[in-house]
């Protein structure tokens, strides 16, 4: 049940938020004493008040105007069923899947750049907004992913928490401000006369720590500040594929949005964190300041939930993309196993408009297949094509890092290597390993023993050259061989490193 | 304080809690209860729009469909199974007839490109797509609840409130089929 994650949630946000409080009036009593007589016995709470007046005035001002202020700066327009029936019908189906009590408004902004936000303090009142550029690419399983995120921020009341953290970090930044150009301009003779006047032993050491507060304060607050917005970008994803029951759509979704050249034009930066993915784009991987989990990451988790689309399969799919065993969810949800079905992928599989660059590229395709290009189709979605020229054995995709096997026609570049060593009987199979060539038994008919390259840590694909059974190798599989159950040949894996063989070039 | 009045207090505490959780519980049972009901509300609003839906689909498509009276009449007969069904297993059972009928029309559909090609059709199919879609997630919204309101009454201590109070297990809603779970799938090719 999802409730009961939102509440979860919630406890989990209310105690950060209270976190960033403290942080705030704690910064203000500092500055309070520190600017006035530091024995006055008011003077931290006066400066701590003040520090809640700013706050409340910040959260009024944006509680009451942001709406309309956000989405006249992002140049939004409300658009009606008749011009957008697809997006409307999309919305309406995730407001049923989530119980949302009302539909929200519906936003349209006419920018290329593939995007999407939601608005709203409130699940009663609330608003989606979409680019022209989402809508035009995506087809309505995609739609229904990134709609999907959007209502679960509206389900989870993002918007109210994000605005009561921004403003907190908002004035926690303009106290801290203040106070350090104030104190490096004028007041330093001001504050050390007053300390030798009030008897030079405490407010020394307060200094310093006011000091340290307004440095570390505004660092320690963009900290939780960002990693409560991540948070709740993990969570809204794992609720889009709840309710939608199909994580690939949001993940081909990402991925498309992650693939676009074009950056919106028109988003204010303070609207960050409700976009379905940064707006900014910053570079910054994995870092403590970003708004949003990496993309690539986002994708890799809603494309290792293969057993289920319920909280407990995101939260599988998490620990094993990003290795971080924290807890997303309240321990209750994460008990039945795949009970949250996946459906079948989708009604339309047609964009909603034809890609006019789909045709291009496949008559590129044509010519490139004419003179001699290599394609390999990478399980992670990326066509590689490689050119002639290229004479290595292997390839490492520049997306997943999963290295690939170069098989040219002309056979100059084919890495199957064989060794006798390895050579395996069918008794391999049931459990009796034993050399084939000593025995000779089934020499004949004996499966050609094969070398495949594969990258540790990963999960990939490897087919039997003998019977074209698949396999799906866990990243925790460690063994250097295994044998194919259905024709018995042994297969090597012969583990490819990412290429850092420095080492071994410093020997030779 | 005697150990009597230390026993007593305990003792009342104890009754207490006892008695505010049973009123905590059973206020949970309720709002659940109704959720349910309102769930289910949702799931018929639903098949109603598909019913609706289904005279406007066949009569946009029998100019073009001459040769499929046997396919029409299909999702016309099975539609007015469904819209005559009343208990539970009844409606499951016939909405999944009509939803497997509705998949055979809609693959038919495919072998008509005039039809496909018509504005107005393709206007209904999104309506139908978007209804079986919407007909899916109210059925996942109400079972879910189900299974919440299930857990409840039977898991402890919950059971005893919802035993004293006669509350019943939900039924979910199945659609046993496969073909009836996907909302059939529609190409443009």
């Amino acid at each position: 049940m999802f409730w009961s994650v939102i509440a979860a949630n919630r406890r989990k946000t209310v105690l950060l938020i209270v976190l960033m409080g403290l942080l705030l009036v704690l910064s203000g009593g500092m500055i309070g004493m520190a600017f006035t007589d530091v024995y006055h016995p008011f003077a931290g709470l006066i400066g701590a008040a003040l520090a809640g007046a700013v706050w409340i005035a910040m959260l009024l001002m944006s509680l009451f105007a942001s709406d309309t202020i956000l989405l006249g700066l992002s140049r939004a327009h409300e658009v009606s069923r008749e011009t957008y029936p697809q997006l409307f019908n999309v919305v309406e189906e995730m407001v049923i899947a989530g119980a949302l009590p009302a539909m929200p408004r519906i936003f349209v902004v006419d920018d290329p750049a593939p995007n999407a936000f939601a608005m709203g303090k409130s699940p009663e009142k609330s608003c989606i907004c979409v680019t022209a550029g989402l809508l035009a690419m995506c087809t309505r399983d995609e739609l229904q992913g990134v709609v999907a995120h959007e209502i679960s921020h509206i389900l989870n009341q993002d918007v109210l928490y994000m605005t009561v953290a921004a403003t907190m970090l908002g004035s926690i930044l303009l106290l801290s401000d203040i106070f350090t150009r104030s104190f490096r301009y004028t007041s330093t003779v001001r504050l050390a006369s007053r300390s030798r006047r009030a008897g030079g032993r405490a407010a020394g050491p307060l200094l310093i720590v006011s000091l340290v507060l307004a440095v570390i304060g505004p660092i320690l607050a963009r900290v939780l500040y960002f990693s409560l917005s991540r948070k709740r970008e993990y969570l809204a994803d794992a609720t889009s594929a709840r309710l939608t029951r199909y994580p690939e759509g949001l993940a081909s979704a990402l991925q498309k949005i992650g693939e676009s050249a074009d950056t919106l034009t028109t988003a204010p930066s303070a609207t960050a964190p409700f976009y379905i993915v940064n707006p900014y784009r910053q570079h910054l991987g994995n870092s403590a300041f970003a708004t949003h989990p990496p993309l690539e990451e986002r994708i890799r988790i809603l494309r290792a939930m293969s057993l289920g689309a319920g909280y407990l399969d995101y939260h599988r799919a998490y620990v094993e993309v990003t290795r971080r065993r924290e807890k997303l969810f309240p321990a209750s949800e994460l008990q039945d196993v795949g009970r949250v079905g996946i459906r079948e992928d989708g009604q339309t599989s047609a964009p909603v408009r034809p890609a006019r660059t789909e045709s291009a590229r496949r008559a590129g395709d044509i010519i490139r297949a004419l003179n001699g290009f290599a394609f390999i189709t990478c399980p992670c979605g990326l066509k590689i094509k490689l050119p002639p020229e290229y004479r290595e054995a292997r390839f490492v995709c520049p997306r997943c890092r999963r290295a690939h096997l170069v098989n040219r026609p002309d056979g100059k570049a084919v890495c199957s290597v064989l060794s006798g060593s390895a050579v395996m009987s069918r008794q391999a199979s049931a459990g009796r390993a034993e050399p084939l060539n000593r025995s000779g038994r089934g020499g004949r008919d004996a499966p050609m023993p094969q070398e495949v390259c594969y990258q540790p840590g990963a999960w990939q694909k490897i087919t039997c050259a003998g019977c074209g059974h698949e396999y799906e190798i866990s990243p925790r599989f460690r063994a250097r061989r295994m044998v194919c159950s259905g024709c018995g040949a042994t297969i090597r894996l012969a583990p490819v490193h990412e290429p850092d063989d420095r080492s071994s070039g410093i020997q030779t | 304080m005697s150990t009597g009045t230390v026993v007593f207090i305990i003792l009342t505490g104890a009754v207490l809690a006892v008695l505010l959780y049973i009123v905590f519980a059973y206020n949970a049972l309720v709002a659940l209860k109704n959720q349910i009901k309102n769930a289910w509300s949702q799931i018929e609003v639903q098949l109603k729009r598909r019913h609706d839906l289904i005279p406007n689909l066949v009569e946009a498509a029998k100019g073009y469909m001459a040769h499929e009276r046997q396919t029409l009449e299909n999702v016309t007969r099975a539609r007015a199974q469904a819209s005559g069904a009343k208990t539970v297993p009844d409606i499951s059972r016939a909405e999944t007839a009509l939803s497997s009928a509705l998949g055979q029309f809609l693959a038919v559909v495919e072998n008509y490109p005039e039809l496909k090609a018509n504005q107005n059709f393709l206007a209904l199919q999104e309506e139908l797509t978007s209804t079986e879609n919407r007909i899916a997630f109210s059925r996942q919204a109400y079972n879910d609840q189900v299974l919440f309101m299930n857990n409840k009454v039977e898991m402890f201590p919950s059971n005893m409130v919802a035993g004293m109070f006669h509350f019943r297990k939900g039924q979910f809603f199945e659609l046993e089929e496969q073909s009836g779970r996907a909302a059939p799938r529609v190409s443009f090719g």
